[in-house]
């Protein structure tokens, strides 16, 4: 073998080539490392089904605003974690405490993802219970859903949480579509009932009750005759209150803010109208609208989607509210305080049920098997079924009857 | 302030360093879980948003609170791209950075028309809130208050949920806009665009042409951003009108001010720290907001010309050419 000049360039170049092969081949197999790191392991193994649980604890993930302008929301978790406290002294579910994570959401979406990875990743909590703020409980779905630990929705009502189904979501409490049909069910409840109208802002918020309402009211026979626009801050509802006039409508559905109804039910009285029965959304508050207003007269026929057994300060609502007080001595009770409460009763149910061998896809079995469950806070049973786990069907109403406030299965039915 | 030019040695140091930290950052991954990892997802897009600000409002020195607005139209013309038209997300990013560049010349038509200060503050808040309005009631397009879903896709077989695969696509696209933003002001341009926000009169004196030099700034801002928004739509999988409000954009103006107004490193390092920051805080809960305010207000009474500052104290490595603080 020759070593002459373009031998030597030739065993240079070749050396080069081998040396370029050889970074490729690193840089290959760097990258390969890179991309099999990157995928995350979500394997279902036994490890995963106890992950979160001890022999005395049961870790749940709490998501909810606890900052933010939305924080008042976060008022909706507190019965359920008082109701965890209530289960926990009198020595838990199968020798296991409750154990609450909490996560702020700041009902921000990013946040809110945040707050779900953290706790399925760098917590490992057993399963979810909570949030609030539909967006955001929305926008979580798809990683909660990979993920495939259990989560029970307490507040947030949007439909699309939980529909179309997914193994390890369930709802536990009126989703939109069951409120919006809950008010065009007492609606047809009063007999002879077949002129409804319907008046609304033209925001989905509205449409998530009048769609749902309107749905209903075909599925009955009945087309609303009248479908009327009063749009946010609007301060006069004469122009709309004057076609229903003329249309003499049985019924309204108002899917109209608090201070919007307000105003359309003072027009309506001053028009003359105010015998007409009117159904709000679970958006107003009977007693407020009555502050409003100032004027009994003015609400005397307004009802308005209640989800629970009884009056806030009823006999019925009394000893969940002195649960709360006793875990959370200066909480100031309103609505948002007891939403929650059913779907833990309903979680410790199923946790019963399942016994102390208690894995992530058991729990999940067992919440399919909730059936008619009367939680004595809700208004309607929760039934979780493997076809569907939006959980409570309907609602109650609240209306003034006799001048008390007072809360109805259907028209003229007390609860 | 008097600052220390670096030495042709450091200058090369800090080209040697600019590049060390993505290529470092190549391993992150192996480092993270989920949950940390979509942090540093939110880091870099962070990073892109308080760059494209920095730019008109502290490089340009123009009072303009478009950004919340240029980052919503990224995002947007993201979601829609891809969730109506099928368009890969990949191939959204510079579509996403063109709309955010069409709103930057918008935006710019205020400045253009010589209205200045507060005024132009209060317009461009004006037109963040009129895109907000836009995204709540053009619902057959933005999908209203349900927002927009972004569509499930896969690259190489991974899934785009995956929060590595993202984070690497987002340390690219982070990388070859911040070194395209520091090489726009080196160059000329970026002289000029100094020159505007010192004095404008005596800039256009010289015959250079002030109203393109507004404008292209501007539109430049838009596209950082509107690609921030494009990266911001698959890193949170759903783009809700809420997402871009008041609230984002103070949080972005405090990144603008913590890392030091005009300043590319500033622009880094005011993301980070306040992106990184919340997560912190998520151990004091109730007390988070209280923290975060004392925070950014402790960083800017030490250092009111934010944390690059420091840097630059520290060594004339981190001064930035064509830099200058603002008075």
């Amino acid at each position: 073998m020759g070593s002459g000049p373009n031998q030597k360039r030739q065993q240079a170049a070749l050396g080069t080539d081998i040396q370029q092969e050889n970074n490729m081949k690193r840089v290959a197999t760097l990258l390969a490392t890179l991309a099999v790191a990157a995928v995350p392991a979500f394997a279902q193994d036994a490890e995963w089904e106890t992950e979160g649980l001890s022999d005395d604890a049961i870790t749940i993930g709490v998501m909810g605003p606890f900052s933010g302008n939305a924080s008042s929301y976060s008022k909706a978790l507190v019965g359920m974690m008082a109701y965890y406290d209530k289960i926990n002294e009198e020595g838990g579910v199968h020798g296991r405490k409750l154990v609450a994570v909490q996560e702020d959401t700041a009902c921000d979406s990013a946040k809110g993802l945040a707050a779900a990875k953290k706790l399925i990743s760098q917590d490992k909590v057993f399963m979810l219970q909570g949030n609030s703020c539909s967006g955001v409980a929305v926008a979580l779905r798809p990683t909660i859903e990979d993920a495939g630990l259990p989560w029970i929705v307490a507040h947030a009502v949007s439909d699309s949480i939980s529909d179309p189904l997914a193994k390890n979501i369930f709802h536990g409490v009126p989703t939109g579509r069951a409120n919006g049909r809950a008010m065009a069910a007492f609606v047809l409840s009063k007999p002879d009932t077949g002129n409804v109208a319907i008046i609304e802002h033209s925001n989905d918020w509205a449409h998530s009750y009048s769609n749902p309402a309107r749905e209903y009211l075909e599925e009955n026979g009945v087309t609303p005759s009248l479908e009327l626009i009063m749009e946010r801050g609007q301060t006069d509802a004469t122009a709309q209150v004057l076609k229903l006039r003329q249309e003499k409508p049985d019924f309204i559905i108002a899917a109209l803010y608090e201070a919007e109804t307000a105003i359309f039910l003072r027009d309506l009285k001053k028009y003359g109208m105010g015998d007409v029965p009117v159904m709000g959304t679970a958006g107003t508050d009977l007693e407020n609208t009555l502050k409003r207003t100032g004027d009994f007269d003015t609400v005397k026929n307004y009802y308005v989607i209640h989800s629970y057994v009884d009056n806030l300060d009823g006999p019925l609502m009394k000893p969940w509210g002195d649960m709360i007080h006793k875990y959370n001595p200066d909480e100031e009770l309103s609505t948002f305080s007891f939403v929650s409460i059913g779907s833990a009763e309903a979680l410790v149910a199923a946790l019963e049920a399942v016994g102390p061998d208690l894995t992530r896809s058991k729990l999940m079995a067992a919440l399919e098997e909730v059936r008619d469950f009367d939680t004595g806070i809700l208004s309607d049973p929760i039934t979780w079924t493997p076809e569907d786990h939006q959980g409570v069907k309907g609602s109650a109403v609240a209306g003034f009857v006799d001048g008390e406030p007072t809360v109805l299965k259907a028209w003229g039915q007390p609860y | 302030m008097s600052q220390t030019m670096p030495t042709a040695t450091q200058r090369r140091l800090r080209t040697y360093a600019f590049w060390a930290v993505p290529v470092l950052l190549l391993l992150l991954p192996l480092a993270t879980n989920p949950y940390t990892q979509f942090i540093a997802n939110g880091m870099l897009i962070s990073v892109l948003v308080t760059l494209g600000f920095t730019l008109t409002i502290g490089n340009l020195g123009q009072l303009a609170f478009a950004n919340t607005a240029f980052f919503g139209i990224g995002a947007y013309a993201s979601a829609i791209l891809a969730a109506k038209l099928g368009v890969p997300w990949l191939l959204t990013i510079p579509l996403a950075g063109a709309f955010g560049a069409l709103g930057g010349f918008l935006a710019s038509a205020a400045a253009l028309r010589g209205i200045r200060t507060y005024y132009l503050a209060i317009i461009t808040l004006a037109f963040g809130e009129l895109m907000r309005w836009a995204y709540l009631h053009a619902k057959p397009v933005t999908g209203g208050t349900d927002g927009m879903p972004m569509p499930r896709e896969a690259l190489f077989g991974i899934s785009l949920g995956d929060d590595s695969l993202k984070f690497y696509i987002f340390l690219g696209v982070t990388v070859l806009l911040v070194k395209a933003t520091l090489n726009l002001m080196r160059s000329r341009f970026g002289r000029a665009v100094m020159a505007v926000r010192e004095n404008e009169i005596a800039t256009a004196s010289l015959a250079i042409p002030t109203a393109r030099v507004i404008l292209v700034t501007f539109m430049w801002s838009g596209f950082v951003v509107g690609c921030a928004g494009a990266l911001f739509a698959r890193h949170v999988g759903h783009v809700f009108p809420e997402s871009f409000g008041m609230l984002h954009l103070i949080a972005s103006f405090a990144m603008v001010l913590v890392g030091g107004l005009g300043s590319v490193l500033g622009a880094v390092l005011g993301a980070v720290l306040l992106t990184a920051l919340p997560e912190y805080l998520r151990a004091f809960p109730g007390m988070e907001e209280l923290f975060f305010g004392l925070i950014v207000a402790g960083v800017l009474v030490a250092m009111p010309m934010g944390l690059a500052s420091l840097l630059r104290r520290l060594s004339p490595v981190f001064v930035e050419r064509f830099y200058r603080e603002a008075p």
